[in-house]
């Protein structure tokens, strides 16, 4: 569970900075969505749980360090939660000992206080992870509407665990809402209302520490748009938190997931989060739906990512293998580094053993899709797409590229862009086409070159790296009408038509034929093949293809028989 | 993955199943390494029920290529799936190998 290398050390009492005989004990995990870093405080006079945490054995470990220090000193124990997201507290729910409201007094602002006395599965992100959370007795709700007209009046509040606490709201600083909570004569502790993330979200601060719960997170993708997520909010909190620590005085900023950060470290991160979170307006609820939707995308796009990162690397190893059968090893060397293809292999092979082990227990579909997204960010930094194209075909990297970012669009709760716009049909297809019949470099390009050596080294890569897929099989392309207007997604209908004609051609088909119709105000497309051979990848594929013909603007069917298979793209509202 | 291995007339057949991945390729690698070791040089991978090829895969059959290019050698692949003759189509190897529908076609063509 160690975190790593942190200016606090993970698993054992350290002073806390700026605050007299305070100890904190910092549970550093690596980060996931099951559980939460846990941070425990003591002072002469309390013991501090900041997060218990998502996972029951974590929340006991907890409780043997609690014990352990209570067995020297019985000091009464509060449970603070920065938001009542169930990573960060679910574990005590199996946890006798945090169990009794007599031992342990919860602690959680206002709003998320509602929802765990009513056991919302909803504020909690249960619904989303599939759970049910028990109601949660919260003693102790901070920030709230009451105490609201009470600034600078202190306010006694005496428990069950035989804890008394004062608890007084200050004037707002940098904007946040602010109380100061005392437990006896040792330090305070003081709360910063902090919303955007979840609508009860805290900063809790001790000394020269500052707990901020997931605010680093809120405008990651497949998490900004949770339920009580808030723009606006969010951006006005990462203000006040920055102006809360330029006053000076916070020395580590203590996050609810990951390693601690000093508090210079911090201003650079909150810009790229205020960036991030600006780009997000709109965005769609994370909810079941989506997170199903999501999840079904991602195995979709997962497998075609799969196939054009394995042709990709294919056309390369082959390029190279040519290259040193001419004698230019160095050349070879160096094409065969333009993709990490093991870190590619290694990266698809770990996604698709997750999505397994996912199917088989019935997973919850938000870390499917979350998953998919850490591994998309990974993929979309192991390869160049402007350096592959000068050797491969451009538009295998175009359409991976595109893969990728419609996942992340999806996953950040937008629509993937769907720009439909008139073109000419015909003229389109046919460009397309011409374009997969032709080498892009051809004997009179090579011959014609400059003698110079990089000039033809690089002609010759072209030439061997891009194969026209459809120079080896009998094509016919043919259209009733000259020219056919039609609104469609120029891009998506590229891609749609590629994969299909790869997929006839993949398969072996003898001959391939395009054919352009017009039925009534409709564009029909039939793509067919004769000869193919079965595929399971067509019906798995099936689904993507059908999505993609969507966005594409239109709507797909496929026929498949002993004699070949066929698809048809119907695009209505031609002009 | 596995690996069946048989001689036919001097030919050594790799009969291969399952999935050819990070985690296989090199037990792949290593299985025909140790045929030509053995001083075998005619190879045939019958790929009858090969589910899945990664590039990890792909770089395996071309290291095949490199070592059995003597005259005399034999080296092809045979009974391909529709989903890995794909990627061998796409990726430009199906003119780097010779192919065959099938084991007896392969023998008998060589």
């Amino acid at each position: 569970m160690q975190g790593g290398d942190t200016p606090l050390n993970s698993l054992s009492w350290q002073p806390v900075p700026g605050a007299k005989r305070a100890l904190i004990y910092p549970l550093i995990r690596k980060i996931d969505t099951t559980s939460s870093n846990s941070y425990l405080f003591q002072t002469d006079d309390v013991i501090l749980l900041i997060d218990p945490g998502g996972l029951a054995e974590q929340s006991a470990q907890l409780a043997l360090v609690i014990k352990e220090i209570r067995e020297e000193r019985d000091r009464p124990l509060f449970v603070f939660l920065t938001h009542a997201h169930l990573d960060h507290f679910i574990g005590t729910q199996s946890t006798p000992a945090f169990a009794h409201p007599d031992v342990a007094v919860f602690a959680v602002q206002e709003a998320g206080a509602l929802a765990l006395e009513r056991g919302d599965g909803k504020l909690t992100q249960a619904d989303l992870l599939g759970l049910n959370i028990s109601p949660v007795r919260i003693a102790l709700p901070l920030i709230t509407e009451e105490r609201s007209g009470f600034f600078s009046v202190p306010i006694s509040l005496a428990f069950s665990n035989g804890a008394t606490v004062t608890i007084t709201r200050e004037k707002t600083r940098g904007g946040l809402v602010t109380e100061l909570i005392q437990f006896g004569c040792g330090p305070s502790l003081e709360v910063y209302h902090t919303p955007g993330h979840s609508p009860d979200s805290i900063c809790i601060r001790m000394g020269g520490l500052l707990c901020i719960g997931d605010v680093l997170f809120a405008a990651n993708p497949g998490i900004a748009g949770l339920c009580g997520w808030d723009q606006s909010a969010l951006i006005s909190s990462l203000y006040g938190i920055e102006s809360l620590i330029a006053e000076g005085g916070i020395d580590f900023v203590l996050p609810g997931h990951g390693r601690v950060i000093t508090a210079a470290d911090i201003g650079r991160m909150f810009a790229a989060i205020r960036t991030d979170a600006l780009e997000l307006e709109n965005i769609a609820e994370l909810n079941q739906e989506r997170s199903v939707e999501t999840a079904a995308f991602a195995v979709d796009c997962m497998e075609q990512v799969n196939e054009l990162f394995t042709i990709m690397a294919g056309r390369l190893y082959y390029v190279s293998y040519v290259m040193e059968e001419l004698g230019e090893e160095d050349v070879a060397a160096e094409v065969s580094c333009l993709i990490k293809g093991d870190v590619i292999d290694e990266l698809l092979e770990a996604f698709r053993s997750f999505a397994d082990e996912h199917h088989k227990r019935s997973g919850v579909s938000i870390h499917l899709a979350l998953k998919a997204g850490q591994v998309i960010a990974k993929l979309e930094r192991s390869f160049d797409g402007a350096e592959l194209a000068h050797i491969i075909d451009p538009a295998l990297a175009r359409r991976a590229a595109r893969l990728l970012s419609d996942y992340t669009t999806m996953l950040r709760g937008f629509c993937p862009p769907r720009e439909l716009a008139e073109y000419d049909l015909v003229r389109h297809l046919e460009a397309l086409v011409t374009g997969l019949s032709i080498p892009s470099c051809s004997d009179d390009d090579l011959l014609s070159s400059d003698d110079e050596d990089s000039t033809f080294t690089r002609l010759l890569l072209r030439r061997i790296g891009m194969q026209p897929l459809l120079s080896d099989v009998a094509f016919t392309f043919s259209s009733a009408e000259k020219h056919l207007v039609a609104a469609f997604d120029h891009d998506d209908l590229t891609d749609l038509v590629t994969y299909i004609l790869e997929d006839l051609v993949g398969t072996n088909a003898d001959t391939i034929t395009l054919q352009i119709n017009r039925d009534d105000n409709n564009a029909i497309i039939i793509l067919g093949g004769t000869g193919c051979t079965a595929s399971d990848t067509i019906k798995t594929g099936a689904g993507f293809l059908k999505r993609l013909c969507d966005r594409a603007g239109g709507t797909l069917s496929y026929v498949t028989d002993s004699k070949g298979r066929e698809y048809t793209i119907r695009i209505a509202g031609v002009f | 993955m596995e690996i069946t291995t048989a001689n036919r007339d001097g030919t050594i057949i790799l009969s291969v199943a399952g999935r050819i991945d990070t985690a296989t390729a090199p037990a792949l690698e290593q299985a025909i390494n140790k045929e030509i070791d053995g001083g075998n040089r005619k190879i045939l991978l019958n790929f009858f029920a090969v589910t899945y090829i990664s590039s990890g895969g792909l770089r395996v059959l071309l290291a095949t290529a490199k070592k059995l290019k003597n005259p005399g050698d034999k080296y092809a692949l045979c009974a391909l799936t529709a989903e890995v003759n794909k990627i061998l189509k796409l990726a430009g190897f199906t003119s780097i190998f010779s192919i065959y529908p099938s084991e007896g076609e392969a023998l008998a063509g060589w």
